[in-house]
């Protein structure tokens, strides 16, 4: 339905987004995840009309939109990663406000504010202004606004970044919602991985602005298929115990956790008697050891060298 | 574009305060300022025997000619306390033929009046010398007032550049001077909230939507220049119908000039956001450049008073310097549009550059 041809985008010489091309087809939910600064944003302006790429293209239903972006808009909600809100306006009058700009009026609008304030679960407090709202419900609005023309196709830039629990449940049903009653074609952007686990059939893991891996959970599993993690609990950590396990043939990467380390090896039936013996040498105790096949977060971090969040 | 309107109105509905309160300032900048032009400067007089002879009478009425002052009568006790607790810059005691001028303190005031009062003794008292000499007092006094209204000789006094004096209105320019100031900013506000806009992402929603980016632009100027005609009208009106300031009779043609300069404002006040980037920058500097253009215009200061050449040049390219000209030829002089097209077509001018460039500034800087 909806897809990008290795669009780039230079700003004053320096590269924000390079070779991008993913695709989403009718009604799928697609994540695209990476830390800040890796170009999400950027892509996202790209995809919708409001950033001129450097190159590339970006086609709907297999046309170039770029040059004539109407039939794209028609059918696209936009989630944009700020609260692109009044904050003098109650959540009533935004809602008002541009589903008018839209063309809605009268009944169907009244009707439609009304259906999306209940989505969002803020209908009780609709005449509240935005400006006091806390984070998390200002979020909520902004993703209602963005589907006031019932789009086909909806982008979401980070919608849940630093918000309460209570309103991230609100905005994942929402998402949820959308996909699976309404058969929307949903892009997803996030840092959380779990989200995009929960969420998405698919997803673009991108790092510097280029995509690094993309496919569905179990395919980027597959990635570190030949590996485990080893989660070890210790009495008390111990500096030379961490740098000792380093220099093991098997281990590809160590990281310290509250309760102790965290191992990623490659499948190794010694590997268990190695790290053991090396804890003896330290006089470390091991309480605890718990073998699992890697996360998704793992992936992450064999891919870019490091966490989606520091 | 009338959503955009709309989206501007109701904001204004929720927050009307700053628009009322430009309107206040204005008022009360012209009432506390201009005040003083038009009231005159109160004197007590009391002759040293208590009640005034009819002598003393005469003077008082001859005192009163003249448009500064206010010459009246008071019990001595009363206009001494005046004086000494400094309620009253002066007073005058007559004696006959003859003053003493009662004042505690040097004052700008006092010296004008004692020179005002001087005058009127010395000519007076000349004249009654020279009518008693000529014996006939009656005739001779008719005579000289004839030769006062009707000269042989007219001298006709002009400015130094050759130029006819011009007459003026202090109290009615520093109530059009204020309007004019005060309304650059409640512009200014509003004009602002496109790159707030554009900084929270409603400017990239509207994009987004069916409305086209020039309604958006049109939507937002067209609401900015309303206002700012709304509020000049307002405090006109106020001046006009509460004050009784005299605006001449041409309302029409006083509109016109509103709103020519209204909207040249909004068009300043695009290539200022679009010079300064950011809403912060502007919300910081907008209010510091904007008062200096009414004093290099010499809004507040009688017409001439500013002479030097690069300043009269710098205040060319101020609109307030031109819409200043055309509303005090409108209410003063009562200039009809043939007189005014000079000014009005330099408002315009001003307009369509700073519009052109400021919105290519804009666009340059954001989708
Ligand atoms: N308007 C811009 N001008 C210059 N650099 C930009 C601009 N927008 C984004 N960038 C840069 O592009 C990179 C990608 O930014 P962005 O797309 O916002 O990342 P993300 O959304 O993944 O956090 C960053 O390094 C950022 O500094
Ligand atoms: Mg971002």
């Amino acid at each position: 339905m909806l897809e990008t041809v290795e669009l780039r985008k230079v700003f004053k010489g320096k590269t924000a987004v390079e070779e991008v091309s993913l695709y989403l087809k009718e009604g799928e939910s697609v994540g695209l995840i990476g830390p800040n600064g890796a170009g999400k944003s950027t892509t996202i302006s790209m995809i919708s009309s409001l950033l001129k790429p450097t190159a590339g293209d970006v086609r709907l239903n297999g046309q170039s939109v770029i040059k004539h972006p109407q039939q794209l808009r028609k059918v696209l909600g936009v989630v944009p990663q700020e609260i692109a809100l009044y904050e003098e306006l109650s959540s009533y009058e935004n809602l008002k406000f541009f589903g008018k700009v839209y063309g809605l009026k009268g009944k169907e609008l009244e009707l439609k504010i009304q259906e999306l304030l209940d989505m969002v679960g803020l209908r009780d407090r609709q005449k509240e202004l935005i400006r006091t709202y806390s984070g998390g419900m200002k979020r909520r609005i902004n993703i209602a606004v963005a589907l006031m023309h019932d789009p086909k196709i909806v982008i979401m830039d980070e919608p849940t970044v630093g918000i309460d629990p209570q309103s991230r449940n609100h905005i994942l049903d929402t998402v949820r919602h959308l996909s699976r009653e309404k058969g929307t074609t949903v892009l997803y952007t996030s840092h959380y991985m779990e989200e995009v686990e929960q969420l998405c059939s698919r997803m673009y893991i991108m790092d510097h602005g280029r995509i690094i891996a993309s496919g569905t959970k179990e395919e980027l599993q597959l990635i570190l298929s030949g590996e485990e993690t080893l989660l070890l609990r210790l009495d008390r950590q111990h500096a030379e115990f961490t740098e000792e396990l380093q220099t093991l043939a098997a281990v590809r990467q160590v990281e310290e956790t509250e309760l102790g380390l965290k191992l990623i090896v490659t499948k190794n039936h010694q590997i268990l008697s190695r790290v053991v013996q090396a804890a003896e040498r330290f006089d470390v105790q091991i309480l605890n050891i718990h073998i699992d096949s890697p996360s998704l977060e793992d992936v992450f971090l064999h891919l870019t060298g490091r966490n989606l969040r520091d | 574009m009338v959503s955009i309107l709309l989206s501007h109105w109701m904001r204004e509905r929720r927050n009307p305060f700053l628009l009322l309160l430009f309107i206040g300032i204005s008022i009360i900048a012209t009432l506390m300022f201009g005040g003083g032009m038009t009231q005159k400067m109160k004197i007590d007089v009391f002759s040293e025997t208590g009640e005034l002879k009819e002598s003393e009478k005469e003077w008082l009425l001859l005192l009163n000619k003249g448009d500064t002052f206010k010459f009246r009568a008071q019990d001595e006790q009363s206009a001494r306390t005046k004086v000494r607790e400094g309620r009253a810059d002066l007073a005058v005691k007559l004696t006959g033929d003859d003053y003493r001028i009662i004042a505690v303190k040097e004052s700008p005031n006092a010296q004008l009046a004692e020179q005002h009062i001087r005058t009127v003794f010395e000519r007076e008292l000349e004249l009654r010398a020279v009518s008693a000499a000529a014996g006939d007092e009656k005739g001779f006094r008719s005579r000289i007032d004839t030769y006062l209204e009707e000269p042989p000789l007219t001298l006709q006094v002009k400015g130094t550049d050759g130029e006819e004096l011009l007459r003026y209105d202090m109290g009615l320019q520093l109530m059009f001077g204020f309007s004019l100031f005060l309304v650059m900013l409640t512009i200014g506000f509003k004009v602002n909230t496109i790159t707030k806009d554009k900084i929270t992402g409603i400017w990239s929603r509207l994009i987004l939507s069916p409305v086209r980016k020039s309604e958006i632009y049109f939507g937002h100027l067209l609401y900015s220049t309303m206002i700012g005609i709304v509020q000049i009208t307002v405090v006109f009106l106020i001046f006009r119908y509460a004050f009784n300031f005299g605006l001449g009779h041409r309302y029409g043609l006083l509109l016109l000039v509103i709103a020519l300069y209204s909207m040249t404002i909004v068009a300043m006040c695009i290539l200022l956001a679009g010079i300064l980037r950011t809403p912060e920058k502007f919300n910081m500097l907008f209010p510091s450049i904007v008062p200096i253009m009414p004093l290099v215009s010499g809004v507040y200061m009688p017409p001439g008073t500013i002479t030097s050449p690069i300043l009269l040049g710098v205040a060319e390219i101020f609109p307030i310097t031109h819409a200043m000209e055309a509303l005090t030829g409108i209410a003063i002089y009562d200039n009809g549009i043939g007189e005014l097209w000079l000014p009005l077509s330099k408002l315009i001018l001003i307009a369509v550059l700073c519009m052109g460039i400021g919105i290519n500034l804009m666009e340059r800087r954001h989708v």
